[in-house]
């Protein structure tokens, strides 16, 4: 168990240092020199030569490299802006604490819905219900996040008001009305994990409920209510392990959710750097972003191990 | 032994086979409704110069922003342009960059896979699968943003070829789609490779290639058609989210995505229009693709090979 649990995080450790190699590198391929874009197309040579001794980049790759990376492990420092001359990581990090809060609502509401819905469609399989989460299921995975997001505003913010249009209401104006303007997004975000959630809480379910031991568990006389729990324990392994990694998949789509609802998250930072070439704080971001991505599927794996009895750890390959 | 007897130990031609899954597809309700979904999306698009009753780029000033009517069945939108008839020939670019996108993911993958799963175990079968967990490992949309966006939206001219931005879409998330395939591919060849059929072919004398792609690979088809098949629906929401946020196919051209990136200005002012029209024809695409994708799987992939797909 430990031996998996180990091996799983030096991957990850491992894939993380390849990534941040290459989204470095990455950077410094593009051509032309950022000194351009900060000055414009007719930047000096002593300009140039100016901006990239302050910079650092005269220095050879693998040294800027290691420069960075230390930075960013040592200090939390992503160094500074190619356009702006501040440092990245105060602004990344207030735009990481918004996009946090949306995708913490974007998952409680996931799972608040999800699971509920999925525990009824199977404990009442062929019911109505049950045909109305299945339909929802096979929308909910193919309508795109962020057309439902458009369509909600066009509906439930501009027809029926019933929702500010664009923008987040600022919690100081009331927290109520803060989390209430966070529901549509949250919602937006959510709806792709909604379906596959509850359809595989349904799934795993229903094969729990089927198995010997419940039929033994009624047999013995345990309430319905008993039943249920007991199988609920072994039908939510998989449903856990995926809930994790659906995080570090709702931090990827709140790039676009975010962009909808005119939120200034990561989604900002990230497109705003990318149109104005400021290639140091698009490579924070995405390092960011993957990292979260990467952690929250090895947290998948690693729950998955070790909730589920029927997995032995006894010498894989 | 000659070839009559072994004819009938060995699976029915390629062929054959396929015809026989396409009949017991539209033979479950699933697989006809998914069917006729896909087939009429498909006719659509590839239809548009013959049905679409404007110019898809036409500007008509005097025309813009009108709701739907007769006249303009899907309305206009802010150059007067027929909505309809970008939802048609937007179609056509969001459908041909999924499919290209999934079938060099395909490409890819099944090279990969199928080298790596015929010499299982060998080093080359660790490089390239450890090279694919970490591809794997990586958030697609994210990267394709980031990719394209250092690339920059303008064409790369690579000597006598030119890729415009569809192209960079289409090669970024094939490339970004192989590790799923290349897995897939992989674990049904290294128990192909073992395969008796294999060994009897090997005897005969027949070389690495021709047992990799002419034996092992028809065999593994079955999980790879699923899982192409969904990412042919993953590429349509990759493609709008990419060209949402500007990244993706550029003004004029319409497409799903670039269609909903122009309608996000009047989302507030009240045509809804606009938004609703391209994206409810990403939604019946894809629930259409995604539909298939399950007939299939029921169908070919009844153990569940191919894996689920997270974007």
């Amino acid at each position: 168990m430990t031996e998996f649990i180990l091996r799983r995080m030096v991957f990850s450790a491992v894939v993380l240092v390849v990534i941040s190699i290459l989204i470095f590198v990455m950077m410094r391929l593009i051509p032309g020199s950022p000194a351009v874009v900060a000055y414009g197309a007719d930047v000096t040579k002593e300009q140039i030569q100016e901006f990239e001794h302050n910079h650092g980049l005269d220095q050879p790759v693998p040294l800027q490299y290691l420069r960075w990376i230390s930075g960013v492990m040592l200090r939390g420092d992503f160094g500074k802006s190619f356009v702006t001359d501040r440092p990245i990581s105060p602004e990344v990090a207030h735009a990481f604490s918004v996009t946090l809060e949306l995708v913490v609502w974007g998952f409680g509401l996931t799972i608040g819905l999800a699971v509920p819905l999925g525990i009824i469609s199977a404990t009442r399989s062929g019911g109505l219900l049950d045909h109305v989460s299945r339909l929802f299921a096979v929308v909910g995975v193919s309508v795109p996040g962020f057309w439902l997001g458009l369509m909600l505003i066009v509906y439930g913010a501009v027809r029926l008001r019933w929702f500010p249009a664009g923008g987040i209401v600022p919690p100081s104006q009331g927290l109520f009305q803060h989390l209430w303007s966070l529901l549509l997004p949250a919602l937006s975000l959510g709806i792709y994990y909604m379906a596959i959630i509850s359809r595989m809480m349904r799934s795993t379910l229903l094969e729990a409920l089927s198995q010997d031991y419940v039929r033994t568990a009624r047999a013995m006389g345990l309430s319905p209510r008993r039943v249920l729990v007991y199988a609920l324990k072994n039908a939510l392994i998989p449903v856990v392990s995926v809930s994790a990694m659906a995080i570090g998949f709702m931090f990827g789509s709140a790039i676009v959710i975010e962009q909808v609802f005119d939120i200034g998250g990561i989604s900002h930072s990230l497109l705003s750097a990318i149109f104005q070439r400021d290639y140091n704080t698009v490579q924070a971001v995405v390092l960011i972003i993957t990292a979260i991505f990467v952690l929250s599927n090895m947290i998948a794996d690693i729950l998955y191990g070790c909730l589920n009895p029927k997995i032995s750890f006894v010498r894989q390959r | 032994m000659n070839q009559s007897d072994i004819a009938g130990a060995l699976p029915a031609p390629l062929g054959q086979r396929c015809s026989t899954a396409f009949f017991r597809l539209v033979g479950t309700p699933l697989g006809a409704v998914a069917t006729i979904v896909v087939v009429a999306v498909t006719t659509l698009a590839l239809l548009a110069p013959l049905i679409a009753p404007y110019d898809p780029v036409g500007i008509s000033l005097d025309q813009k922003l009108l709701p739907p009517s007769l006249h303009h069945l899907m309305g206009t939108d802010q150059a007067g342009r027929d909505v309809f008839s970008r939802v048609l020939w937007g179609g056509r670019i969001s459908l041909s960059i999924s499919v290209l996108a999934a079938a060099i993911g395909v490409f890819c993958g099944v090279v990969l896979g199928v080298l790596a799963g015929f010499y299982g175990g060998s080093l080359l079968d660790h490089l390239i699968m450890r090279f694919m967990d970490f591809l794997a490992s990586i958030p697609l949309l994210v990267w394709a943003i980031a990719m394209v966006g250092a690339i920059g939206v303008g064409p790369v001219n690579l000597g006598v070829v030119s890729i415009g931005n569809e192209g960079k879409i289409i090669l970024l998330v094939g490339f970004l789609y192989t590790p799923s395939i290349a897995r897939v591919a992989y674990g049904a060849a290294l128990v192909e490779a073992q395969a008796d059929y294999v060994r009897a072919r090997r005897v005969q004398g027949a070389g690495s290639l021709t047992l990799m792609f002419d034996e092992i690979l028809p065999n593994c088809l079955s999980p790879l058609i699923v899982q192409a098949t969904i990412y042919i629906s993953i590429g349509i929401v990759v493609e709008a989210s990419l060209s949402f946020v500007g990244l993706g196919v550029q003004p004029p051209t319409a497409s799903w995505g670039a269609m909903l990136s122009d309608a996000f200005n009047y989302v507030l002012s009240g045509e809804w229009w606009l938004p609703f029209f391209p994206g409810l024809a990403i939604s019946i695409s894809v629930i259409g693709i995604n539909l298939l994708g399950d007939a299939l799987r029921d169908l070919l992939d009844p153990r569940g090979q191919a894996g689920r797909v997270i974007v």
